[in-house]
């Protein structure tokens, strides 16, 4: 029955991610289409032959709501078009190359992020006002302060210029060159969790329930692990939604720096370029990203919050 | 008479806060709980009543070594508590419990009552069988009076009556000597009250514990204890055997509880209302008064109540007050003109 | 608390600064061994034994190609690589001469329109199939062909009926070029264009497989598919990670082709790249970042490569609106009291060369244009700008209010700011800035409604300064200026069909000299290359169009000295 309720929760979103996205693609593909100059404007001018040949191939020649109702009809079918920029490749394959990149990094970033984001607040919640807690949390707010462009050509510098020991950029999905990424984007991210985390741990060891823990004679242990953990960490859940879609969707900083082909690069790239299929198909393929993880951080939610679940909630 | 199971010597419990900035620290010392002394027979009832802030839960905590004592001893079945350190004290919970003051807060939201219940038995006896475990929780929640098919369900399920026998089965559920119900009714309905008293009173005798039983007014308490304690600023006022407490106090301020319990007769109300001398609040706890700590707000002050603290003594009957003109008063009669 | 959060800001600024790289360490320590000493063998070659084992370069690229169809490839790091994996009919030495390709010879007719080339006889492609004329004439078809959608195929407009292919006019069939024999193909041209050999060097003019291309479509260009006739074949395509091309044996040269293999990298970030340099990942850079300049030039003076280039940066007047509209001596006002030594050697810091006309020296022989106030001192161009202020009716009361628009970038704000102020000390001129995206910036350009004073810059595609001069023509699709000068026009006429190349050169140099003295637009600087480049890497050579073609290039073992000065 409860997963009744889950499936039938999840069908629901799922249909309303419909006209969610009827609207995003509306307005992206209005947005990118006001922009001035268009995919084919360059400093070095086409003679007008030739720029007649292409407006023509990519239906640019074509009223915009006819354009508007074409590229309907083709995303319907899946398929998000030949990419204006890069020639040689379609947006589908660009995506299908770029998001794996970016969601693992992203993805390996929150996990690392969320591990020691926790264990950190934790510690700090338990050491409340000490050295430690003022210490722990000096460097955290540290990593919030200082931006990851700074913080990425140091720890390149370091490590790779100096020391050797990583390479200075590039992918070839090997650990070794995965380690800066991720640890440079979830750097702010841990000092965000951290804070989080001391905060509502400190509330929670306050409430009754955790005394009552104590004085069942759970070991100090079990009584963070099975009482106060989870409720704990709810805020960090709910920060997490947003943060996970910002962080696997690529963060084009990140990819510049360190050479990593995400899909923030191309997003960016394409804006600039108006490369509208490989704009649009990076929005909307967003627009479904964020969907889905703020779908499952409301389920992660019901996990630990019985009081939300959905079976209850008919 | 039996061996006392529970002693408690000389307890004080002290809070340190600090204020000002990094710079200039300044401490404050709070003495919650101020050198309680009593004994606790096997199978009796003790109820300790003082207003809030008094030190009642702070005293009940300590007991139980929640709280660090900062002086004094407790002595339980001739061991001494306080000095044992984490683990060890640990261990004695499954003698020593405590059922708290609001009931749905004090259970964990994300368990479920068979878990709540079930789980010191999983922390103390983790080899004990998933059937048997089981068994035992389903036991416990009939012997509260709960329905076995609700073990399932979660707190936010149940009422705040259901939520404290839930906590009352997981206190109980180890078998423990003795049992500290810190307020266990006061967040409760008047008609549920009763209910959870006289559960806990069947309980009582039919397994034997010892009970500590913590309220803020005299009525809660008169049915369930055997002698009675009050508490004022974290010192014991008066100790007293019920029936004589109830009839005649000894103490000015436990005169003074009794007058405010509350009276269903609107008219007799009015009238215990103009009649109370409670006058004012209760002093800060950062500034104690000198002499006995009630003098500023007692009808019955001397001279000497400003200067001299009153100890705890002995009266001739065995109870113990703390008050210099003990033997001059006679309170009773204040009680019947009110009542 | 205060000297805390103090503390701690002084901690994020000195972290901040040495971020962009200017203030790190200096170099790494022993961590790139020397090259032992070149030594070429009588015919030229590299001695073998002064070669390292593994002859493999990596090359940072820039932007990730757009596509490595050389039809349809504009972009230079995609024609840099295009370069590699195909040959024309002519190609370029390391110096970036004009070499034969697979034409072995050809000749050009009396009226410079006609040109004949004769292939030579052993060419295949990479997968063995035999090379011959109809592939390049199947490869100029089809780049011209309006159903292969090349903007790159502007270039080829000098060839016969071009325009009216690519208009849809005329069939495919009918472009100015023909096949005499197996090994013989004769291109006809609209007019003389003496850059026209240095063009079929370019991806446009490549040949390509016929069979490959009709039986893939527009998949042909993937590694695997790619069929090339050059000294490289793709062997592997990463977007954004690398593409790798390994040497094709069965390549005429071959035999003299060291480098085993290249990888290219796209390197988006140029701070970046220079890392990637520094930890030994590349050997080449695409560039280096203009504000790391200065500390290159201090801790890798070995590895910093500077060379002329063919562009030029320069400021242009919009003629259409005020104040500029029929406003000579204001703009010569203006141009004047520019002081493009400080611009350079103070504001850029970039190893620029500064500039008084338009086309960069070093192009193809051309000796650009050299106006009379080159010569002065500054104080002098700033007096007679005065002077020229007042006569368009400014003073200090009645300052000149003007804008400079530029598409965001640090560099066009710097300059644009120094000139601002240059202006305003030596006229009191009051300019305002105004940043705009590259996008919005051209469509404001090319509308000339909003444009005063805006940035522009040119980097000529071929080897000819006509390139240059080409675009203040009349009506020219990217004359911003509204320049229209009938003498101008009439000289630019003249040098299309100018056969005899001392004359069309001084045809050019006048053309130049009458833009400059109509004050159009503002000259800063010429462009150089600035690279970084391993010490091991060797046989390239400078040239101001930048192609460096990896096949001449091979790689130096080290010197064994190297380990015994690491260790004192």
């Amino acid at each position: 029955m409860k997963q009744a309720g889950v499936f039938r929760h999840a069908a629901v979103r799922l249909l309303g991610l419909i006209p969610t996205l009827l609207v995003l693609i509306t307005i992206a593909f209005f947005l990118i289409r006001i922009a001035p100059g268009g995919p084919f404007d360059a400093e070095k001018v086409l003679p007008p032959e030739i720029r007649a040949n292409l407006d023509a191939n990519y239906h640019l020649d074509e009223p915009l709501l006819q354009q508007y109702f074409r590229y309907l009809g083709q995303i319907v079918t899946g398929d998000f078009g030949p990419s204006f920029q890069y020639k040689d490749w379609t947006v589908n394959e660009l995506i299908a190359r770029g998001f794996p990149v970016s969601a693992t990094i992203g993805g390996l970033a929150m996990a690392l992020a969320f591990v020691l984001g926790t264990l950190i607040g934790t510690f700090a919640a338990l050491k409340q006002n000490s050295v430690i807690d003022y210490s722990v949390m000096g460097v955290a707010m540290l990593g919030i302060s200082i931006p990851n462009f700074v913080v990425a050509p140091l720890l390149i510098l370091g490590t790779a210029v100096y020391a050797g020991w990583l390479p200075a950029g590039g992918w070839d999905w090997s650990w070794q060159r995965m380690v800066l990424p991720v640890v440079t984007l979830a750097l702010p991210v841990v000092a965000y969790i951290a804070r989080l985390t001391r905060g509502s741990m400190i509330e929670v060891l306050h409430s009754n329930y955790i005394r009552t823990a104590r004085a069942k004679g759970l070991p100090e242990r079990q009584v963070i692990r099975r009482h106060a953990f989870k409720p704990a960490i709810l805020p960090v859940i709910s920060y997490m939604g947003p943060a996970t879609a910002a962080l696997i969707t690529g963060s084009v900083v990140i990819e510049r720096i360190y050479s990593i082909p995400g899909l923030g690069s191309y997003f960016v790239q394409g804006a600039l370029n108006r490369d509208y299929t490989l704009v649009l198909g990076v929005v909307i393929f967003y627009g479904i990203v964020i969907v889905v993880l703020n779908f499952i951080v409301d389920l992660l939610y019901a996990w630990l919050n019985p009081r939300i679940r959905y079976d209850e909630a008919q | 008479m039996n061996k006392p199971v529970l002693r408690v010597q000389d307890l004080a419990v002290t809070f340190t806060s600090y204020t000002g900035n990094l710079f200039q620290r300044r401490q404050r010392q709070l003495r919650a709980v101020d050198g309680i002394n009593f004994e606790l027979n096997p199978g009796e009832t003790l109820g300790i009543v003082g207003e809030s802030g008094s030190g009642k839960s702070t005293l009940a905590r300590a007991i139980l070594g929640l709280i660090a004592p900062g002086r004094g001893r407790v002595m339980w079945n001739g061991e001494e508590l306080t000095g044992l350190d984490e683990e060890a004290l640990r261990q004695k919970r499954k003698e020593l419990q405590i059922v708290f003051q609001d009931p749905v807060a004090s259970l964990d939201p994300r368990m479920t009552a068979g878990d709540i219940i079930a789980e010191p038995l999983w922390t103390f006896y983790p080899n004990m069988e998933r059937l048997q475990v089981e068994e035992r929780t389903r036991g416990m929640m009939k012997v509260v009076g709960l329905l076995p098919n609700q073990i399932n369900r979660y707190p936010h399920e149940f009422s705040g009556g259901q939520c404290q026998r839930i906590g009352i089965a997981r206190s109980l559920v180890l078998n423990p000597k003795l049992l500290i119900c810190d307020e266990p009714v006061s967040a409760l309905d008047v008609s549920i009250q009763a209910q959870i008293i006289n559960l806990l009173k069947d309980l009582q005798n039919k397994l034997g514990l010892a009970l500590i039983f913590i309220a803020h007014d005299l009525s809660v308490v008169r049915h369930i204890s055997d002698r009675v304690m009050v508490m004022y600023m974290g010192q014991a006022m008066e100790v007293s055997d019920k029936t004589k407490l109830y009839r005649r106090p000894l103490h000015p301020y436990t005169n003074a509880l009794m007058k405010s319990v509350p009276v269903p007769d609107p008219k007799l109300a009015a009238a215990a209302r103009q009649d109370s001398w409670l006058t004012g609040d209760m002093p800060s706890p950062y500034r104690r008064p000198k002499g006995c700590i009630f003098h500023n707000r007692c009808p019955f002050r001397v001279k000497r109540c400003e200067a001299d603290i009153p100890a705890l003594r002995r009266m001739e009957d065995g109870d113990w007050v703390a008050c210099h003109r003990a033997e001059e008063l006679d309170l009773s009669i204040q009680v019947a003109a009110s009542g | 608390m205060f000297a805390r959060s103090c503390s701690v800001l002084c901690c994020v600024m000195a972290l901040s600064a040495c971020g962009d790289g200017q203030n790190d360490f200096g170099r790494p320590q022993g961590k790139r061994a020397q090259p032992v000493q070149l030594v070429l063998l009588e015919d030229g070659r590299p001695a073998p034994e002064v070669l390292a084992e593994e002859q493999v370069v990596y090359r940072g690229n820039g932007e990730e190609p757009e596509t490595l169809d050389p039809h349809l490839a504009q972009g230079v790091p995609a024609t840099r690589i295009l370069r590699d994996l195909f040959e024309g009919l002519t190609a370029e030495s390391a110096a970036g001469d004009l070499v034969p390709g697979a034409a072995l010879r050809w000749n050009i007719s009396r009226d410079a329109r006609t040109y004949t080339f004769y292939l030579r006889r052993d060419l295949v492609w990479s997968n063995g199939d035999p090379l011959r004329a109809d592939d390049f004439v199947y490869g100029l078809q089809r780049a011209i062909d309006p159903e292969t959608n090349s903007s790159a195929a502007r270039t080829l407009l000098p060839i016969l009926n071009a325009r009216e292919v690519l208009a849809g006019e005329l069939p495919v069939e009918e472009l100015g070029i023909s096949l005499l024999d197996e090994f013989t193909m004769q291109i006809t041209l609209t007019g003389p264009t003496p850059y026209f050999l240095g063009l079929l060097a370019s991806p446009v003019a490549f040949p390509v497989h016929k069979g490959n291309v009709e039986a893939l479509g527009d998949q042909f260009s993937k590694p695997g598919n790619l069929i090339s006739n050059g000294a490289f074949v793709l062997t592997e395509w990463t977007p954004r990670v690398s593409i790798v091309l390994e040497k094709n044996p069965r390549y005429r040269q071959a035999e003299t082709t060291l480098i085993e293999r290249v990888v290219y990298t796209p390197t988006e970030d140029r701070a970046a790249e220079v890392k990637q340099f520094r930890s030994g990942a590349l050997d080449w850079t695409n560039e280096v970042p203009n504000n790391q300049f200065k500390w290159l030039q201090a801790n890798y003076p070995d590895e910093l490569v500077t060379s002329p280039w063919m562009g030029s940066y320069f400021l242009g007047f919009n003629l259409t609106q005020e104040p500029f509209i029929d406003n000579p001596s204001l703009r010569m006002a203006l141009i004047l009291s520019v002081d493009r030594q400080i611009i350079t050697e103070k504001v850029t810091q970039f190893g620029e060369k500064p500039s008084f006309a338009l086309v960069p020296p070093g192009i193809d022989g051309y000796v650009p244009f050299s106006p009379e106030y080159a010569d002065w001192a500054q104080e002098e161009r700033d007096h007679e700008a005065r002077r020229l202020y007042e006569q368009a009716g400014y003073s200090e009361e009645n300052p000149l209010r003007v804008e400079i628009r530029y598409n965001t970038s640090d560099n066009n704000k710097k300059i644009a700011l120094a000139v601002a102020s240059m202006w305003k000390q030596a006229l009191g001129v009051n300019a305002t800035l105004v940043n705009e995206e590259f996008r919005v910036f051209l469509q404001n350009r090319e509308q000339k409604l909003v444009t005063q004073v805006f940035s522009a810059g040119w980097i000529s595609d071929y080897n000819d300064p006509y390139s240059f001069l080409e675009m203040f023509r009349t009506g020219h699709g990217r004359n911003d200026y509204g320049y229209s000068n009938e003498t101008f026009d009439a000289l630019l006429d003249e040098v299309g069909t100018e056969r005899v190349r001392a004359r069309r050169e001084r045809l050019m140099f006048e053309a130049e000299r009458v833009l400059m003295s109509d004050h159009v637009i503002i000259p800063i600087f010429t462009y150089v290359t600035k690279r970084l480049v391993n010490p091991h890497l060797k046989g390239w050579q400078n040239n101001v169009m930048d192609h460096h073609p990896t096949q001449t290039m091979f790689k130096l073992k080290s010197s064994e000295m190297s380990s015994a000065e690491k260790n004192p």
